[in-house]
């Protein structure tokens, strides 16, 4: 068995994020996105390596958030090229993904002018196939395949989902933040048994700062400004961004007492607001634990901002869209307020080339040209975001290590570092790491539970506790020193009931496992032990060292029981006294017997034996056990 | 009622007498236990119920119905412990505990157990259970039972290794309760100490380790523990290793700081902070994501085997950083208190760990920031708080904070922070003020705590002393405000920096002159107007102060100050004349008042009573006309009130020591009377005020020791030890306020020190010379007291609401009673012990109430609670009256050692209010 990805986007490159995955049979695709930088056809994945027929070789669409690059083509994969199974997501996501969608479709058409991919009513359709889930709601889709959906952070309703079929089972993260901001909390996922991880790798080698420098930087900005009169354009998207920030400043503000108003452009962001309000489930912990007192997105100092307040005097802080000035209110406010010194414009952490804001954000430039007319001084002050929804190396390690699943696959990042960070993922945790770039497909091996029927002797034997304690010596460790004995633990406990199980096979029944008493028993068999035994000559001289004075001359004379004695006693330096078994007739240590060997041909001794000495010679005849070899060589060497 | 409760009994218990073969139903079961509950039930219906029991345990078979019996059988033994015995030998005896149901003979243990909690006497026999049974039950398959045996397996008094055998083998148990059990013992094992063989410990360790990766949180989370409490032992039992142990312990905690569950990383948090050794590399290296190369060079003690620690640099990394911006608030204040005890273990980390915790003042939780501030100040308190210019921004923000905690919070620390250069220390001074204009409130806080304790580090560098920065801290607070914010300055904000006058001229002696400072201080918190003084307020500029352009008057008359106006010999003389200058009016008539009172001496030595008290009774009249507003002032008005008292006492005492020729004697009795009556009230003074000066404070103790000596030179005198004890004990204190010498002794005084020196030379105070006393006094004179107006009164005001004779509180006789009371406190401190104390009328006995001040909200100036305090003797009368009052111990006198046997105070107590008297009558 083998799970398949095939990486439709994504792959070694951010955007249009689509995995379609395949484990057992069953095809799920994940994500369905576009990608913003290109125009033609490679803005959408070629769906065409899907099959012929969409709704026959998909089992279901899954989509983790709202955000373009991961359900931008869906209406249009929908709608026009005619998939008509179930799509997944969430509550939150099917909410905002129309808002999104039908924004982005305004700008395309209305503005620039574009062939329009899809229609408001394709949107509308599209959304009527959606079926809602919750947090770790598990959803059957069909009789195999069961999917369920984790907080993931990043934007609101954004999830992390995990599929099952049969034994094998995969997690796609989708995009995901490991740390919580104001507004949103951490990923969250339980500890799971997986056979592969799908993971994006945005910043795949950052390791970002504490989340409060950056917090205090831009307080300290926003209020240096507010204080000296200033006036603060924040250029945002209108979700997510916005309500953090604005959560951070109204905090603040609170704190400190400010009255400095602070506004919100109209549109967009006032009704995300409002989703925002109303999806408190799916926010951080704090907002959840206060809204019933105090609901975090009823911002007290935001006030609605209107077109003739632009040039009022006094300062104030203002939330703009579009967040990269490329046009609209946020372009016409910046028109008015860069060319004083006192005012601030904070740019967001990416902006796409060509925009005013990727203009502002490389280098500081004097003079901006919008069109050959207008050319804009700007002398205020510019402060970069470094604000990411994104979980950072660090996170996507924490997080790897955390499910420990047996295959790593990344997307949606750069190919150098998702090559890096492939190597960390393979090294550090020793799980196999792929990075597949699109179209490419990425086969690793499943896991296959077989079913099998229980003996009623081994069920009994598993209920019982049965464990066993076991002592490895340290002479096991080769080459340790005596310190190092402290490092490894010497005592150790296995349980072994339910190793203690054997599976039978046997043609045309069912695979069983029985206790392995009944083993024997079953195959009509006697148990066999195998033991190991040798007959070796006794080297009284050896045994004696410590008491030459009193039995000198004494070897042929003494019993041979004196010589049990002296070996026992010698023995009993060696092993503590719980250990060394003294039957009077023979030793034991552990599974090793030894005893005074009367018989003149013993099966066990070795026939090389020198003549003269085997007249005089007393034979030791040792058996033992296997597990117990090198203590018997130890010993039979002290002989 | 109660009749009919036998009956009931003899009735239910028929059922069972009629067949006493068969086992009870479960309704009969159920009908029992209300007997058995029924405090009324009589006790011999109890014990033919134990009877039935006992023989039903025998009887029965069934586990339900030996549940529910055992259950009785527990609920009879706990309220009816007579029996308790018979029931835990009827249990034993019933070999419950060899039946094949693991439960049943779980739940006998249980009550067995329960027993023998609660019965001493039995505890032997419970220790008795054979370790056997207990190992056989661990091992029966029912797993249901395993969890609970596991955790009650201190009970039973189970023998330490044989239980971390039976814990560590069911650590591997497939059952996740029960390796969270396991886990406990082993966690619970570790800190009896019993364990001490090297590889158990060892084998304990590992196993927890292992199992920090366990598939559930609630392993993982005891896993940590026990991880915790092994390692700890493991430090313990070779020192040679104890290094490499903290750190490895370190080590595999710091990797759970990332666990998905937010108890799991609590629970790492809590332990992280109580290893007490790890080493500085590692500790570095939590606060940074990034690997640190020191971390990657790390050499072990076991490198030669231990791949996995080259790891540890990467396990560790950001752990701290990851807790301080966890979604949880309850982690962010756990990673936080844990910050606190590791950056004691180095300097380094501390100053590491500033940075972060100086972002963590911006959480938005409450409780997280104020246990930031608790860190900084644990850190400050450790001399490891490195206070930077980037961290101001942040911190000083936090003086501005709307919330009173935080920035009283952030005061604390600055009191304890050392402000490396002279640009921090003004931009601190500079929020402090903000802070001042915000909220006045805080400026008591602000002055008294801030500002004489703020010292820049590089002390010497800079120039000036303590004192100094006192001054420019005034002199800033007045400046700039009179500029910048034109009429916005409180004056109450110059009456601060006029008691700060001494001070201030002190320090600045070498360039001003008291006059001129006083007058411009006086002037401008007379008047809330626009300040008509010429100064260059460039003093904030405070680099140069040298050459700080000072206050020209216009109008002249006094210079106030000039680069060298006097000789420093003349500035150190007039200071002392301004330094008891007094700032306030109601201080100033007061000391007016008590000037008089001091002239009044003359008469009192040559006998004219009548006059002097004649003299007195005007000042209080005069006194009488004002009222006071303040706190403050109230507190001087009391003050002096309480001091004309005394003075009518010491002068009608005073007579008596006269010559008796003119005068005729008062009878001894009465003398005794006054003097004891003059002994309390000044120890009433003594105690009910605080912030005593030390000049009013020498005075009160020359006044006590001039009653001792009174005392003591009387003819017949029954406590001559005691006065003599006390004598001394205050002379010890003048001694001690009089080290530092920077108030003469008075004459009166020397004597007093001669004479106890004489008499601690001789063998026996009691032989000493009547007259050797009678010189004494004559060498004392009344000196003026002049108040400085910081004193203030602490007292209580205590009200029983809508309570009198009409409407008395309803008791029941041989029941205590509860008295409601609404108490309010004012100025006690924190560490003051207060009793409430009742007297019931007619009874010599006074019942004791301590009052915790934990329970009373508010600050020292005043405390309020409603509090209902038992009365515990109500006796048997329709009813009666309590006299309840609050007291406050004097924790500086003598233990009363007649106190000791029974609860309530041990030392002598200072009435804090009037007796207010509670009515009671018996409910009917």
């Amino acid at each position: 068995m083998a799970i398949d990805s095939l990486v439709l986007g994504a792959g070694q490159e951010v955007g249009k994020s689509c995995v379609i995955v395949t484990i057992n049979g069953k095809r799920i695709m994940f994500d369905c996105g576009m990608h913003m930088g290109h125009l033609d056809h490679r803005r959408y994945p070629d769906f065409s390596l899907i099959g012929p027929n969409f709704d026959q070789s998909l089992t279901c669409i899954v989509i983790t958030h709202f955000h373009l690059d991961h359900i931008g083509a869906l209406p249009y994969f929908t709608e026009v090229c005619g998939y008509s199974g179930p799509i997944y997501m969430t509550y939150p996501t099917k909410a905002l993904a129309p808002l999104m969608l039908e924004d982005y479709r305004k700008v395309m058409v209305e503005r620039r002018g574009e062939e329009e991919q899809f229609t408001s009513e394709h949107i509308v359709e599209c959304m009527k196939k959606v079926i809602p889930v919750d947090l770790k709601q598990t959803v059957q889709v069909d009789k195999d395949l069961q999917i369920r959906a984790y907080y993931a952070g990043h934007v609101l309703g954004a999830a992390m989902i995990y599929a099952k079929v049969g034994d094998a089972a995969m997690v796609y993260t989708g995009d995901y933040n490991m740390t919580p901001d104001r507004h949103l909390g951490a990923a969250q996922i339980d500890r799971l048994n997986l056979d592969l991880v799908i993971t994006e790798s945005t910043y795949a080698t950052t390791i970002r700062d504490s989340k409060y420098a950056r917090e205090r930087e831009f307080l300290r900005a926003v209020h240096t400004c507010v204080a000296g009169g200033g006036k603060v354009l924040i250029p945002s998207f209108a979700l997510g961004r916005a309500q953090e920030l604005c959560i951070l400043l109204e905090d603040y503000w609170g704190r400190m007492n400010l009255k400095v108003p602070i506004y919100f452009s109209a549109g967009l962001t006032r009704q995300a607001n409002m989703y925002y309000k109303m999806l408190i489930s799916w926010t951080s912990q704090k907002v959840k634990e206060t809204h019933s007192t105090h609901n975090a997105f009823d911002f007290k100092n935001v006030h609605k901002f209107d077109r003739s307040m632009i040039d009022a005097p006094g300062p104030c802080v203002l939330f703009a869209t579009p967040g990269m000035i490329s046009g609209g209110f946020s372009l016409e406010v910046f028109k008015h307020w860069a060319p004083s010194e006192t005012n601030l414009v904070t740019m967001p952490g990416y902006c796409v080339a060509g925009t005013i804001g990727h203009k502002l954000m490389s280098g500081k430039p004097t003079k901006i040209d919008l069109d050959k007319d207008t050319r804009i001084d700007v002398r205020c002050q510019i402060h970069q975001l470094t604000f990411s929804p994104h979980t950072d190396a660090k996170g996507i390690m924490d997080l790897v290590k955390f499910l420990s699943p047996k295959h790593v696959i990344l997307v949606h990042g750069e190919k150098p570092r998702m090559a890096t960070l492939k190597g960390r993922i393979q090294s550090e945790l020793g799980i196999p790491c792929y990075y597949p770039a699109n179209n490419e497909t990425v086969s690793i091996p499943s896991t296959h539970y077989a079913t099998a029927v229980a003996s009623d002797a081994f069920v009994r034997s598993c209920s019982n506790p049965n464990f066993k304690f076991s002592t490895s010596s340290w002479e096991d460790e080769h080459g340790s020193t005596s310190r190092n004995k402290n490092f490894i633990p010497r005592l150790q406990v296995t349980d072994d009931r339910v190793a203690q199980g054997i599976l039978v096979m046997e043609k045309n029944k069912k695979a069983k496992v029985v206790h392995q008493d009944e083993l024997p028993l079953m195959l009509g068999e006697e148990k066999h032990q195998v033991k190991f035994a040798y007959c070796c000559p006794a080297h009284i001289g050896n045994l004696q060292e410590n008491q030459e004075t009193e039995s000198s001359g004494l070897s042929l004379s003494s019993t041979n029981d004196d010589l049990l004695q002296l070996l026992s006693a010698k023995l009993a330096n060696e092993f503590s006294e719980g250990s060394l078994h003294d039957f009077g007739e023979h030793l034991q240590v552990e599974s090793f017997h030894v005893s005074i060997c009367l018989k003149e041909n013993c099966p066990y001794r070795l026939r090389d034996v020198g003549v003269e000495e085997k007249s005089e010679a007393v034979f030791f005849c040792c058996s033992w056990e296997v597990e117990d070899e090198k203590l018997a060589w130890k010993i039979i060497s002290m002989c | 009622m109660e009749d009919h409760v036998p009956r009931a009994c003899d009735y239910t218990l028929n059922l069972p007498s009629v067949s006493p073969n068969q086992p009870l139903s479960t309704e009969t079961l159920a009908s029992l236990r209300s007997l058995i509950i029924n405090p009324s039930t009589p006790a011999p219906a109890v014990t033919s119920i134990f009877e039935t029991l006992t023989r039903s345990l025998q009887l029965s078979r069934d586990p339900l119905v030996i549940h529910h019996t055992l259950k009785l059988l527990s609920d009879l033994a706990s309220r009816h412990t007579h029996l308790s015995g018979l029931v835990f030998d009827s249990v034993c005896s019933n070999s419950l505990l060899s039946t094949e149901s693991t439960r049943v003979a779980a739940e006998s243990l249980d009550v067995l157990a329960s027993i023998a909690e609660s019965n001493r006497t039995l505890a032997p026999a419970i220790e008795e259970i054979d370790d056997r049974l207990f190992a056989s039950l661990c091992f029966s398959p029912s797993a249901a039972i395993r969890p609970w045996l596991l955790r009650n397996a201190e009970r039973f008094g189970v023998q330490p290794y044989l239980l971390s055998s039976l814990f560590l083998g069911f650590t591997k148990d497939p059952y996740p309760y029960v390796r969270k059990a396991a886990l406990d013992g082993l966690f619970g094992l570790s800190k009896t100490g019993v364990i001490e063989d090297g590889d158990m410990i060892r084998g304990c360790y590992f196993r927890a380790v292992e199992l920090l990766n366990d598939m559930e949180d609630c392993v993982r989370s005891s896993a940590i523990q026990a991880v915790f409490a092994w390692g700890l032992m493991l430090m313990a039992c070779d020192l040679e290793t104890k290094a490499y142990w903290s750190d490895e312990v370190f080590v595999k905690i710091c990797s759970m700081a990332r666990d998905m569950s937010m108890e799991v990383r609590i629970e790492a948090f809590h332990a992280l902070g109580k290893i007490g050794m790890v080493s500085e590399d590692i500790l570095l290296q939590t606060l940074s994501k990034k690997v640190l190369v020191a971390t990657k060079e790390k050499k072990s003690l076991a490198q030669c085997s231990d791949e996995q620690l080259k790891l540890s640099g990467s396990i560790v990394a950001g752990a701290f950083m990851h807790g301080l911006e966890d979604e949880f608030h309850e982690v962010r204040k756990a990673a936080c208190h844990s910050l606190g005890t590791l950056t004691i273990l180095s300097s380094k980390f501390a100053g590491e760990a500033l940075n972060l915790l100086m972002d963590v003042l911006n959480d938005d939780s409450m409780s997280v920031q104020l246990q930031a501030f608790e860190t900084m100040h644990q850190m400050a308190t450790f001399g490891h708080l490195k206070v930077q210019e980037r961290h101001m921004h942040m911190f000083l923000g936090t003086l501005v904070d709307h919330n009173t905690l935080t920035r009283s919070a952030a005061r604390k620390i600055l009191k304890l922070a050392k402000l490396p250069d002279l640009k921090l220390f003004r931009s601190t001074i500079d929020a402090l003020l903000d802070n001042l204009e915000m909220c006045p409130q805080d400026e008591a806080d602000i002055l008294n705590e801030v500002s004489p304790q703020m010292e820049p580090v590089s002390n010497v560098k800079l120039g000036f002393d303590n004192v100094r920065v006192a001054a420019l801290l005034v002199l800033a607070i007045s400046a700039p405000f009179s500029q910048e914010h034109g009429c916005s300055i409180p004056p109450s904000i110059f009456s601060y920096a006029v008691t700060y006058l001494g001070r201030i001229s002190h320090a600045l002696s070498d360039i001003m002159h008291q006059d001129g400072l006083l007058n411009y201080l006086s002037k401008c918190s007379k008047s809330s107007g626009p300040y008509d003084i010429e100064f260059d307020f460039a003093v904030r500029e405070l680099s140069g102060f040298i050459a700080v352009p000072l206050p020209q008057k216009r109008d002249g008359t006094s210079d106030i100050l000039s680069s060298t106006v006097k000789e420093p010999r003349e500035v150190e003389l007039s200071l002392v004349e301004y330094r008891l200058e007094v700032h306030d009016e109601v201080t100033k008539l007061m000391n007016v008042v008590l000037a008089k009172v001091k002239d009044i001496w003359p008469f009192v030595q040559s006998g004219f009573t009548n006059e002097v008290l004649r003299t007195l009774r005007s000042c209080r009249e005069e006194l009488a006309t004002f009222t006071c507003g303040s706190i403050a002032s109230a507190s001087v008005f009391t003050f002096t009130l309480q001091y004309i008292k005394i003075m009518k006492l010491l002068a009608k005492a005073w007579v008596n020591f006269l010559p008796s020729r003119h005068f005729p004697s008062c009878r001894m009795g009465n003398l005794d009377f006054l003097l004891g009556k003059l002994d309390a009230r000044l120890s009433e003074l003594k105690t009910t005020f605080i912030r005593l000066s030390k000049e009013e404070e020498l005075h009160i103790l020359e006044l006590i020791l001039v009653t001792c000596v009174l005392k003591l030179s009387k003819v017949e005198i029954c406590c001559h030890l005691s006065t003599l004890r006390k004598l001394s004990r205050t002379m010890a204190r003048v001694e001690s306020l009089l080290q530092d010498e920077t108030v003469e002794p008075s004459r009166f005084t020397i004597e007093v020190r001669k004479l106890l020196s004489e008499i601690g030379a001789s063998l026996n105070g009691s032989s000493c010379n009547l007259s050797l006393f009678r010189r004494e006094l004559e060498s004392f004179s009344l000196m003026q007291l002049v108040l400085c107006g910081r004193l203030r009164h602490i007292k209580a005001d205590l009200d029983i609401p809508d309570n009198n004779y009409e409407h008395p509180l309803r008791f029941v006789a041989g029941l205590p009673v509860g008295i409601p009371c609404h108490i309010t406190l004012h100025n006690v401190m924190v560490q003051s012990r207060l009793w409430l104390k009742m007297t019931a009328n007619g009874i010599d006995d006074s019942q004791f109430v301590y009052l915790d001040l934990n329970l009373f909200g508010g600050c020292d100036d005043l405390r309020i609670v409603t509090f209902t305090a038992p009365f515990y003797k109500t006796p048997k009368a329709f009813s009666f009256t309590i006299r309840v009052c609050i007291c406050m111990e004097c924790l500086s006198e003598d233990e009363d050692v007649s106190s000791l046997k029974r609860c309530g105070p041990r030392h002598e107590l200072t009435y804090l209010c009037r007796e207010t008297e509670v009515f009671l009558s018996m409910l009917k």
